[in-house]
């Protein structure tokens, strides 16, 4: 039983459904109360639960993200948002310090089963310091899970699974994913959180990616089928863990591997794709791995030149066209 | 319909040309064969002739500026109402204003790579020495602000690990001027010479003789010169060949290259068949050649090919001796000095893997000979 709706929309029926179903579970963040939410994800559940569950809290990242890693260690299941991840940076110390190391710290007598939501990516023109990527940042604290949901469904499955995990996740939601839509299904069973998805299956290339470029990736596949390559594109959906046997799988089979991600490319998820698959699968490449990344560089405001900045279907495109050519080229040497 | 024009190849070496002048202007009817456009190529301004009958038509590149061969440098149209030029005209056969190419006149170069693309690109095919060190060229004109490296690397100071700039930079402060084509050329042939085995034998000749008819017969003695060596060589056809790992390369004629500076650099206008032609037919050609030294329209086939060189330095008072680099594709070149009454120093610096030192002797006492009777020069 699916129904289309948007990506904001079936994060809000998450909430609402997990909301109704566990009395720990609250949310609380800049104007997710009476305003409903940024991007209208906490909509209708001020109403419906009330002040004390859906939490208007002042301009105070650090301030509400420790509320909620104190509440999460006594026993509550806190949804802490972030109005963009820009303004995460000053809650890191609660993250980082507070909800990755407490449970081992504790020896596991404290849990933080804490999820924080951020809105972030590269929009339109939102200049540099609303348009940051903190994947690599994030990825980098040992402790944290990280969630990356592209489409409608996999944000419901998600945000699901996140909130009755009992450890910290960042569930990282795009900016310009909020609007899109697809089927979701409130029945069918979940994938595990961390489950990688061939959203495209294909033999020439494995095209890994992960968030909105994930679906870039998935157009930019089937510019290609035009031209008779047939990419396989891997979706990770989370980015901490990492679903390796997946990724792993797949390139077995292509022999070569493309990733594409919108953050930077110096020391990020790209980086980190290509070395681990290029240890597991160094036989079985054909090429080497060849990644796009965003520009090692502030988002620049012009729109022209923040599209510059990061990968587009024609990068995707060309990168794709290189690899497997020289790659044919090579072969027949 | 607009056909592209493109850069021509010029000579065999040409990889890059630069656009000097634009003799037509956007909308001008071209017919075939006319010339639209003068290119600087090695060591030449050539033109460039059109190849269909239309009308010129933009965008064009900017005079001045480089492209390599076959890089689209404007366009012929068929329809004078097709032609797009920087501002409209005010009827198409209008004659064009002087300033044709103005800032909207882009040169037409293809769309570069997209940052990220090239952020890849240059990340995993750069060769490994470039990316490490000299960031200077690729890197900075294709993708200006996708440097993988860090921006620190980007300053002008990193060109300063090769070698040259190294020394340099210990010194005063200075400016980089763009070498001419011509000086490059020069460069990369002396490049390309220096790895040649090389001795040379000085000798002092009487060249009074020499002097003397060409100043009765009013020719040059520059000529006169080449052709004594020519005869010699004759005599002597070791001096025609040419070293080549596959064998010598022994020539049928004998071809003199004489060094002529022509106010911008060296250039070698190269006179065909020195031994035997007529002395009348030689000075002719060697007007003609003169002639497009000045002018600066020397096309690579009148200045490279020669079998032997000469370089005369005699109308400066003060040199007494010099010796010159044996060019690629020759065994041997004659520098000559300011004639003296005790006779005049000429050395003659070989290639020692066709000739050797009694060889290079024996030709000069040829040489020697020739020139005492300048009247069998003329037969």
């Amino acid at each position: 039983m699916s129904q289309e709706l948007l990506y904001w929309q079936a994060l809000n029926r998450a909430m609402d459904h997990e909301m109704a179903a566990d009395d720990s579970v609250f949310t609380l963040g800049e104007d997710v109360g009476l305003y409903g939410g940024s991007y209208r994800v906490t909509e209708g559940l001020y109403a419906k639960y009330g002040e004390w569950r859906v939490r208007d809290t002042p301009i105070s990242e650090n301030g509400f993200t420790g509320l909620g890693v104190g509440a999460a260690l006594v026993g509550m299941r806190p949804v802490v948002e972030i109005m963009t991840i820009n303004f995460m940076l000053l809650a890191l110390d609660s993250i980082i310090n507070g909800a990755a190391k407490i449970p081992l710290m504790s020896g596991g007598r404290l849990k933080a089963p804490l999820v924080v939501r951020v809105p972030g990516g590269i929009a339109r023109q939102l200049a540099a310091q609303h348009a940051q990527r903190l994947e690599h940042t994030l990825m980098n604290v040992p402790g944290l899970r990280i969630a990356v949901p592209s489409t409608p469904q996999d944000a419901y499955w998600q945000l699901r699974q996140a909130i009755a995990s009992d450890d910290p996740i960042i569930l990282l939601e795009h900016e310009l994913l909020y609007f899109t839509k697809g089927p979701v299904d409130f029945v069918a069973e979940a994938p595990p959180m961390h489950r990688a998805i061939v959203r495209r299956q294909g033999h020439d290339v494995t095209v890994v990616s992960y968030s909105r470029h994930a679906v870039v990736a998935q157009d930019a596949a089937n510019e290609l089928a035009k031209d008779g390559i047939d990419a396989e594109v891997i979706d990770l959906r989370s980015l901490k863990p990492i679903d390796w046997d997946t990724c792993a799988a797949s390139v077995e089979k292509t022999h070569r591997l493309l990733v594409v991600e919108e953050d930077c490319r110096f020391a990020g998820a790209g980086a980190e794709i290509s070395a681990t698959l290029t240890e597991r699968c160094f036989y079985s490449l054909d090429a080497p791995v060849q990644r796009l990344a965003g520009l090692d560089i502030p988002t620049p405001y012009n729109g022209a030149l923040e599209a510059a900045s990061i990968p587009q279907i024609a990068d995707i495109v060309a990168a794709t066209r290189q690899l497997c050519q020289a790659t044919s080229e090579s072969k027949a040497a | 319909m607009s056909q592209p024009i493109a850069m021509p190849a010029l000579s065999d070496t040409m990889s890059n040309g630069r656009l000097v002048k634009w003799i037509k202007k956007p909308g001008d009817a071209v017919h075939k064969g006319d010339v639209i456009a003068e290119v600087e190529t090695d060591k030449a301004v050539m033109e460039v002739e059109a190849f269909q009958d239309g009308y010129l038509s933009g965008p064009l590149i900017e005079e001045g500026t480089e492209a390599p061969v076959g890089q689209i440098i404007g366009y012929i149209s068929d329809s004078p109402n097709k032609v797009q030029t920087a501002e409209p005209l005010a009827a198409p056969s209008a004659p064009h204003g002087a300033d044709g190419g103005n800032s909207s006149d882009k040169p037409a170069i293809a769309a570069p790579m997209s940052a990220v693309l090239a952020a890849s690109t240059i990340a995993s095919r750069q060769p490994l020495a470039r990316r490490h060190f000299a960031s200077a060229g690729p890197v900075r004109t294709n993708a200006p602000i996708s440097s993988a490296e860090p921006t620190a690397e980007a300053t002008p100071h990193t060109s300063a690990s090769k070698p040259t700039l190294v020394a340099i930079e210990a010194g005063p402060a200075y400016r980089l001027e763009r070498a001419s084509s011509l000086r490059e050329a020069v460069a990369r042939t002396m490049i390309a010479s220096a790895a040649t085995p090389t001795f040379r034998v000085s000798a002092q000749l009487l060249l009074d003789p020499l002097l003397r008819a060409a100043n009765e017969r009013q020719q040059s003695f520059t000529l006169l010169l080449a052709r004594a060596c020519a005869r010699a060589i004759v005599a002597h056809p070791l001096f025609n060949a040419a070293y080549t790992p596959e064998g010598l390369a022994r020539r049928e004629r004998v071809d003199i290259g004489v060094a002529v500076d022509d106010g911008y650099g060296l250039i070698t206008p190269v006179l065909r068949d020195a031994a035997r032609k007529s002395m009348t037919e030689l000075s002719r050609d060697w007007a003609v050649l003169h002639d497009k030294v000045k002018k600066r329209r020397l096309a690579p086939a009148e200045y490279s090919g020669a079998t032997f060189y000469l370089s005369n330095l005699g109308a400066s008072a003060v040199v007494y001796t010099f010796d010159s680099i044996v060019p690629i594709g020759a065994a041997a070149i004659l520098s000559v000095a300011r004639a003296r009454l005790e006779g005049t120093l000429c050395t003659l610096a070989c290639d020692h893997r066709v000739v050797f030192g009694l060889d290079a002797a024996r030709f000069l006492e040829t040489l020697a000979q020739q020139i005492k009777e300048p009247s069998k020069l003329s037969v």
